[in-house]
């Protein structure tokens, strides 16, 4: 008796509930892998970018474009267009127009956080311009969403550009405190995008963008560990330094005004030098004056930021960590009086052979 | 052909019950007590006797020959079956010297024959017995008793090199059918007193010799006794071969695991006997029984113990990694390309994409439709001679394969994976558990289909807990991974030094759990210490 009745549950189960479960067979599906998201006039205008698979196993794009005012109903205009339903748990990137960033960007995001299926490591990124006229290009031989996130990724871990995607907007989103970033996009001819700043936000809405040459500095205030190039100049001329590691330490020395410190020890390879030969005691000299370049460009960008009123470091959630009843009306104020002290120490520990 | 020779030492009890209802006779306690009674029912008597021959004269090897002694000039006969008893032996050793000597009495027999095994009886119930098992049968003219001339045919194979668990190091000898060459064979290995080799007689109609080998004082009582219980309660006409036993004294005769080891090789015997398992050897299989096991030891081939211990162990971390790849990477095709087209990476899109296009069907018939090819392969090569079975290969592997992607009804993608899966199973060392894993993952690929991922999931855990639930001999089958026994690893899915494995598995419970000294053991004598 027992046994068939276990036998009856798992045959109405094999029956009944695979039912249950959607089938996406992956060449029954539109893989989305780009988003954008555009203003025109006061509608929203959203293009999905779908791989083409060729034949011969090259990639063609294809775009979807609809408009609307809500998002999900973007997509649902899209799905009258396409012959096979559109799927977006593959998505690689999402691209918001200047536009509508400056409008704020969490209404839009909030349809990826509530789809399980999309990952929380999408690219985000603003586009100078119109999000569309950059799918509208053919760039590498992967599809255009592959490109664009590698060529972000890359120079996530690589350069010069601040780790972000979803998951880390998002966070320093709803974290009190902080305001999120993104990288900036701006197509620089028919078949190439360029990286051309950041785009900081207060809380959801684009304030400032900074410009690419300051992002190595603004890398070294954020992220936790940097590889990136700069610049330096001194007496004997141009030289390039890589950094390779970085260790930052920012403490929270007085409450009334707000006092922070911070110093970053950094080490670095010497990369190029304008010419062939160092000379006697070149190091050093390389090395205090990228430390006093670091320190000023560092604090330029922070006074910057109290003058916006924005976060990106966090400073905000950082004193909160070490205040009791810290209280974040009060801060507002206090972080435009808050005094920072920024003091680098850069160790060139290779050059000669480099890389 | 091989014919069983059934020597003496057989159960008579047994033996005598199974002739009788072979024979359809109907011996009655009463008749039984009239071979011993007086001679006032010899009529009924001479009944039996010509009984007794009345099934045998119709097979054609039933001969009967008369001859005359020519000292006393007495008749005798000589009753036996020619395909059982070895004639060069009768007419070169027995016939001359019944026909020349002094044969005045039966009992003169034994002074005349040069042969050892002669017997006098008188009772007929003997005779059918000892005829089928390749005696004579000696009966003189006017005498009540009759001898038995033990002299049956050998008919033996060489011992060949082994086939299905061949190595390229190591002994080269497989056992054979006849038991008693494969007991030598072991004994030979083993020259121990302690090794008991116990037999039974299984089969109403085969009366197969089974024998029960161990080593006393080291192997646990208990896995002896429910062995040698198991076999003495089994009731069965005919027993074939070993594999019959597999499945009749398994603990779970439903599960597709094998629960018992079967091997072809005498050293992988001897070695498992010392280290306190328990040996069954049916006559006319050349494959040995080994039990109680446990999963891993299925996975382990014997050239293990012939190759150094990194070699060993990577071979068979290989051999593990090898038979869940190849159960689970066509579930896992199925799942992903159905359902879960967010796991693939995008650069392994398009290949998958691209090859998937053309292919008419859903992915799991055109996965089922390739299984069910490789299988049908498998089984065609397995049943055809071997030179055809090439062809079959050939005509199987490259004709369809390519035939089917390039007609469009599979993905070149799924024929790799196929192809990878059916490599990847062949290196189960052992043919029993080979075969389970061909079976096991079509529940998975079905599971795939319905659910995904989630399915799968379900899956294994059904094997998972199957396998949890199974026991070899009453101890458990996962051993050393549940019930986690880490000193047990030395030998399971790593092959640790010899000198690590100085004790025996502790699962086996043996009366001795101690193999050697391993302070010797790690002792190295050298010659100018």
């Amino acid at each position: 008796m027992k046994k068939s009745c276990l036998i009856v549950t798992l045959l109405l189960c094999l029956t009944i509930l695979p039912g249950c479960v959607e089938k996406k067979v992956i060449d029954d599906v539109n893989i989305a892998t780009g988003i954008g998201i555009d203003k025109s006039e006061k509608q929203f205008l959203g293009s999905i970018m779908i791989p083409v698979f060729k034949p011969d196993k090259s990639f063609g794009n294809f775009t979807f474009k609809a408009k609307g005012k809500v998002i999900r109903d973007l997509v649902s205009e899209m799905q009258k267009k396409a012959s096979q339903p559109i799927v977006s748990g593959s998505l690689d990137i999402a691209l918001f127009g200047e536009d509508v960033a400056r409008e704020g960007l969490i209404n839009t995001l909030d349809v990826f956080l509530r789809d399980p299926s999309v990952g929380a490591r999408v690219q985000l990124a603003v586009v100078n311009g119109k999000a569309i006229d950059i799918f509208k290009g053919k760039y590498g031989d992967r599809g255009n969403a592959q490109y664009l996130t590698q060529l972000l990724e890359h120079n996530m871990e690589q350069q010069n550009l601040p780790l972000t995607n979803l998951h880390r907007f998002l966070a320093a989103f709803y974290q009190k405190g902080m305001d999120p970033y993104l990288p900036m996009l701006k197509k620089s001819s028919r078949n190439l995008v360029t990286i051309s700043g950041l785009a900081l936000f207060k809380d959801e809405k684009l304030v400032d963008i900074l410009h690419e040459n300051k992002m190595y500095y603004f890398k070294l205030l954020v992220d936790h560990h940097t590889l990136g190039v700069v610049k330096v100049k001194e007496a004997h001329g141009e030289s390039t330094v890589k950094s390779i590691g970085l260790k930052k330490n920012i403490r929270l020395k007085g409450r009334n005004p707000y006092t922070f410190s911070i110093k970053i020890k950094l080490k670095g390879d010497l990369t190029e030098h304008q010419e062939r030969i160092l000379e006697k005691g070149e190091i050093r000299e390389i090395e205090n004056k990228l430390a006093q370049q670091i320190s000023k460009e560092c604090k330029m960008l922070i006074e910057e930021f109290q003058r916006k009123n924005i976060d990106p470091v966090g400073f905000g959630h950082f004193a909160k960590t070490r205040t009791r009843n810290f209280d974040y009306k009060k801060w507002n104020e206090e972080y435009k009086n808050a005094k920072f002290e920024v003091s680098a120490d850069v160790k060139l520990i290779g050059h000669g052979v480099v890389e | 052909m091989i014919k069983k020779n059934f020597p003496n030492g057989a159960n008579m009890a047994n033996l005598f019950k199974s002739v009788k209802r072979l024979l359809k006779r109907k011996f009655t306690l009463d008749e039984q007590k009239d071979h011993q009674s007086g001679p006032e029912k010899r009529e009924h008597r001479k009944d039996q006797a010509e009984d007794w021959e009345k099934e045998l004269t119709k097979s054609k090897d039933y001969q009967k020959s008369y001859y005359f002694n020519q000292k006393s000039g007495k008749k005798f006969t000589l009753t036996y079956l020619s395909t059982l008893v070895e004639e060069k032996v009768m007419d070169n050793n027995a016939v001359p010297p019944l026909l020349e000597g002094e044969f005045h009495h039966i009992d003169d027999v034994k002074k005349l024959l040069p042969l050892a095994d002669v017997e006098l009886s008188s009772s007929f119930k003997d005779i059918p017995e000892k005829l089928l098992k390749g005696s004579v049968m000696l009966t003189l003219e006017g005498d009540k008793v009759f001898a038995f001339i033990s002299s049956p045919k050998q008919i033996v194979r060489s011992v060949s090199a082994p086939e299905i668990e061949f190595s390229v190091v190591g002994p080269k000898e497989a056992f054979v059918e006849p038991i008693d060459q494969n007991i030598n064979m072991i004994r030979k290995r083993l020259p121990l007193k302690e090794l008991i080799i116990e037999q039974f007689i299984v089969g109403k109609l085969s009366l197969t010799k089974v024998c029960v080998l161990y080593i006393e004082g080291v192997t646990n009582k208990e896995i002896i006794n429910t062995v040698k219980q198991r076999i003495s309660d089994l009731d069965k006409d005919e027993i074939a071969d070993s594999s019959y036993f597999t499945q009749m004294i398994s603990d779970n005769g439903n599960s597709p695991f094998p629960q018992l080891l079967d091997t072809e090789r005498p050293d992988r015997v001897s070695s498992s006997l010392v280290e306190g398992k328990v040996v069954i050897l049916v006559d006319g299989s050349p494959h040995a029984l080994i039990g109680p096991t446990s999963l891993t030891e299925f996975f382990n081939s014997f050239e293990d113990y012939f190759l150094n211990w990194i070699l060993a162990t990577f071979i068979r971390l290989i051999r593990l990694f090898s038979v869940i790849f190849s159960i689970m990477v066509t579930p896992l095709y199925v799942a992903v390309v159905t359902y879960h087209y967010q796991m693939i990476p995008k650069d392994l899109l398009i290949t998958l994409v691209t090859s998937r296009r053309v292919v008419p069907f859903p992915p799991i018939l055109e996965v089922l439709f390739l299984e069910v090819t490789i299988e049908l392969l498998r089984e065609a090569g397995a049943r055809l001679p071997t030179k055809v079975g090439q062809t079959i290969g050939i005509v199987g592997g490259i004709v369809l394969g390519t035939a089917s992607v390039e007609a469009g009804l599979t993905s070149n993608v799924l024929l790799i994976l196929i192809a990878l899966a059916a490599l990847a199973s062949f290196t189960t060392p052992v043919y029993q558990m080979s075969n389970t894993i061909r079976i096991l993952r079509f529940p998975f690929l079905i599971m795939a289909e319905l659910w995904g991922l989630v399915g799968i999931t379900i899956a294994f855990c059904f094997l998972l807990t199957h396998l949890l639930r199974l026991t070899s001999l009453g101890l458990p089958f996962m051993e050393p991974i549940f019930p986690l026994r880490l000193r047990d690893f030395k030998d399971a899915l790593f092959r640790l030094p010899f000198k690590s494995q100085a004790k025996r598995p502790q699962y086996l419970r043996t009366d001795d759990p101690i193999r050697f000294s391993k302070k010797k053991a790690n002792k190295k004598k050298d010659i100018d210490e």
